[in-house]
């Protein structure tokens, strides 16, 4: 693998490999490509590895609609090493250890200054196609063609160009891959349980699809101290792996014959769940949650993006009887105020992150990444840009 | 019947004949008629009705035909009375105590009733009942021995009425009843999603949709609270002169949003979006309106109004993620009657929470229907009807 040192490379572009998707739910294919240098408050990235999320899949079959856009580098959930910075870029160097984030993190505007916020308001959202500030690409295929960048990040390449407000600075101390998993999936589960549920001691919480984001709710909510997670699943398998991270319960809505997951769910909770996550995307499985809280206090959060885009129907009488709905991107976490947090506390062994890889390939098998999130046979898949 | 406060002495243990305003056929004028109330079991109150307004979810239960229409039925639920006696098992009231019924029950006992965060009470949970709650049966019947239903444990469009020890409470008799009666639902409801459902915090800004008593008691909550803006939306443009009396420092309506839609106004005049939004009509477009009027990252949409049953609401599951916004609701205001409404009673007579102007039109009680037909023709808050003038 080339090893290139800023001073052969800074300001110029690079040429390396990239996996390109050239069409909705077709294999990505190895290319090489350049990449621009980083422009004024750019960081370009060399990716050590990468991991596939579920919602690279949601957007990679995406045929339609103003989020369509092809040729394009996927990937959003990465660690790499800055190999360089463009210009008003003061909190980075070369050589830092970084995680890029598609959830930005200005640190000035009035959601990134208000506690009760995470949605950066600093960039408009413009279905996140090129970079943040300008719309435009820093790729090219070998054509000269340019390839549309991916929720801010496009991570499934070898050097990448990302905002500065989409990066964030971590320890060297924690190996690499399980940074990697912190950069989207578990941080968005461990977050949700933290700082939009805030599970307090003694609840009892109800997650609805235990993937990656799903575990890592458990995770949150076991640490702090549920004292009742119960996991819903079609997959019984999930429960054995759930159990590690602090599932107590399942209920696989496949094998609840007469009565409604709800139904079965209130029943086990005396009422209804403290806290409930729809972790999947599915707009019925949303309002299964909302019905399975607990009426007067229950919070359900809404951290799955919906994969048909079919509305959420919600009867007002649950409303009424006091039950609260609320979703949230990236689990109300502020990348660099709370990764680092993450970090820590995984480095003191209190946040357990070592079930989430089940395999890891190198980046020329990327497309058995994908096969195995479809077929539900992995929670995530470390891509290694090095081997 | 007499004004005595010796008349329990000859009334108590034994059924008394009165007169009560009852709904015979849906949406029929209300008939005054004499009634026989029979004497409070255990855990129940028999109580002088001093004086009730009407609310509008009298008049949704009013009108309503098919199955849960319940005819004959004395409907009334906002009230003020005085405890003429009480059955066994009530050792927190006494005969001659003033209190308000509210449809909420407060048990204290309950999983709900001792947490902060609920008002639901489980032991006695509520639903639109037409009988006393614990043992589903009627302390009404007409002088053909016919069953009169009741209406939200309350029954209040009567001299007397029998209410569940669980749904009333006491309170310092010094606050006019006139005014009293406003906190027994619409006006506590509007105040206590403010503070306790919304827990609005000074210089938020605010958007209410509807204004009703519920609406601009909302508004009173929010001012009190100190909110920097209080925007009102409502067709009826009369309705701005009487908020700004309770706080409003905007007014949109929605028939005058030309080009735009009312979120966009909204928006455009809060600079993003309100910190809260409370539907107080139960609507599900206005729902969905006060959800897309709410400011992404915190807002919090407050659901106060009861829908058609049947009603769903419909909202993008994207933006329902993206925006982080929150979905709430209330009934009562999240209120726990018996702790939170002597509360509401001391700050209007420490002249902080303002009532007077809620109060549009008074009546004597053979003058019931007018009640209806002014609030039904949008002309009024709320009409006191006096028992006894």
């Amino acid at each position: 693998m080339e090893k290139n040192c800023s001073s052969e490379t800074e300001r110029k572009p690079i040429r390396c490999k990239a996996a390109i998707c050239r069409s909705p739910g077709e294999p990505l294919v190895i290319e090489e490509v350049e990449v621009a240098p980083p422009e004024a408050w750019e960081v370009r990235i060399k990716i050590l590895c990468t991991s596939l999320c579920h919602s690279d899949l949601t957007f990679w079959k995406l045929d339609m609609g103003p989020a369509a856009a092809f040729p394009r580098i996927f990937g959003h959930e990465a660690v790499g090493v800055v190999e360089s910075v463009g210009e008003h870029v003061e909190e980075l160097r070369e050589g830092d250890t970084v995680l890029p984030v598609f959830q930005p993190d200005c640190g000035e505007c009035r959601d990134c200054k208000s506690q009760k916020s995470n949605d950066c308001s600093k960039f408009p959202i413009a279905h996140y196609i090129g970079m943040p500030r300008d719309g435009t690409s820093r790729f090219k295929d070998s054509n000269g063609q340019p390839v549309h960048h991916f929720l801010f990040v496009s991570s499934f390449t070898e050097y990448t160009v990302v905002d500065v407000a989409n990066v964030v600075k971590i320890s060297s101390d924690i190996p690499v891959e399980k940074a990697c998993l912190l950069s989207c999936g578990v941080s968005t589960g461990v977050g949700a349980a933290w700082k939009v549920a805030e599970v307090e001691e003694g609840s009892t919480v109800a997650i609805f699809g235990l993937g990656a984001v799903g575990l890592a709710v458990a995770e949150g909510a076991r640490l702090r101290g549920a004292s009742k997670i119960i996991g819903v699943d079609l997959n019984p398998a999930k429960f054995e792996i759930g159990k590690k991270f602090g599932v107590t319960d399942f209920v696989n809505p496949a094998a609840c014959l007469e009565k409604s997951v709800s139904q079965v769910i209130k029943e086990m909770t005396d009422g209804g769940a403290d806290y409930c996550f729809e972790c999947i995307g599915l707009a019925s499985l949303m309002q299964d949650a909302i019905c399975s809280s607990r009426q007067g206090w229950g919070r359900t959060v809404i951290l799955g993006v919906e994969m048909h885009g079919s509305p959420l129907s919600i009867n007002p009488n649950e409303i009424l009887r006091g039950k609260t709905v609320t979703g949230s991107i990236f689990g109300g976490v502020k990348a660099k105020s709370d990764i680092p947090f993450f970090v820590k506390k995984y480095l003191h062994k209190e946040l357990n992150l070592d079930g989430f890889i089940t395999h890891e390939i190198g980046f020329q098998e990327i497309n058995k990444a994908f096969d195995l999130l479809l077929q539900g046979k992995s929670l995530r898949c470390i891509i290694w840009m090095d081997k | 019947m007499e004004d005595s406060g010796k008349e329990s002495t000859k009334t108590a243990g034994k059924p008394i004949r009165c007169r009560a305003a009852i709904g015979r056929e849906a949406g029929e004028p209300l008939v005054i008629e004499e009634v026989m109330v029979a004497p409070p079991e255990a855990h129940e109150v028999r109580i002088r009705i001093l004086c009730t307004s009407l609310c509008h979810s009298d008049i949704t239960f009013w009108k309503m035909k098919g199955p849960l229409g319940y005819f004959p039925r004395i409907f009334g639920h906002e009230a003020i009375g005085v405890v003429e006696s009480i059955g066994e098992n009530v050792d927190e009231l006494t005969e001659g105590d003033m209190v308000i019924p509210s449809f909420m029950a407060d048990c204290g006992e309950c999983v709900d009733c001792k947490s902060k965060k609920s008002n639901l009470c489980s032991k006695l949970p509520f639903k639109v009942s037409p009988w006393m709650h614990r043992d589903e049966t009627s302390r009404f019947t007409d002088l053909k021995g016919e069953t009169i239903y009741h209406f939200l444990y309350v029954s209040s469009f009567s001299e007397y009425t029998v209410v569940d020890v669980a749904h009333l409470t006491k309170i310092d008799p010094a606050i006019p009843p006139n005014r009293a009666c406003l906190l027994s639902c619409g006006v506590a409801t509007g105040v206590g999603a403010a503070w306790r459902t919304a827990d609005v915090e000074a210089g938020s800004t605010v958007a209410i949709f509807g204004l009703g008593a519920i609406g601009l008691a909302v508004a009173e909550g929010a001012r009190l609270r100190g909110a920097s803006r209080i925007i009102g939306v409502d067709v009826n443009p009369d309705k701005f002169e009487i908020g700004k009396t309770f706080g409003l420092t905007d007014f949109v309506n929605p028939a005058s949003c030309k080009d735009k839609t009312l979120s966009e106004v909204i928006n455009e005049m809060t600079g993003g979006g309100a910190d809260y939004c409370f539907e107080c009509v139960g609507l599900a477009s206005l729902v969905h309106a006060a959800y897309a009027c709410c400011r992404k990252g915190w807002g919090k949409t407050v659901v106060l109004g009861v829908d058609k049953p049947g009603a769903q609401l419909s909202l993008n599951s994207f933006e329902v993620l993206h925006s982080g916004k929150i979905l709430t609701g209330s009934l009562f205001g999240g209120l726990k009657a018996k702790s939170d409404i002597p509360i509401l009673v001391k700050r209007y007579m420490d002249k902080e929470l303002q009532l007077d102007e809620f109060v549009t039109h008074e009546v004597s009680f053979e003058d019931i229907n007018i009640a209806f037909d002014l609030l039904r023709e949008g002309q009024s808050l709320r009409c006191v009807i006096w028992m006894n003038k």
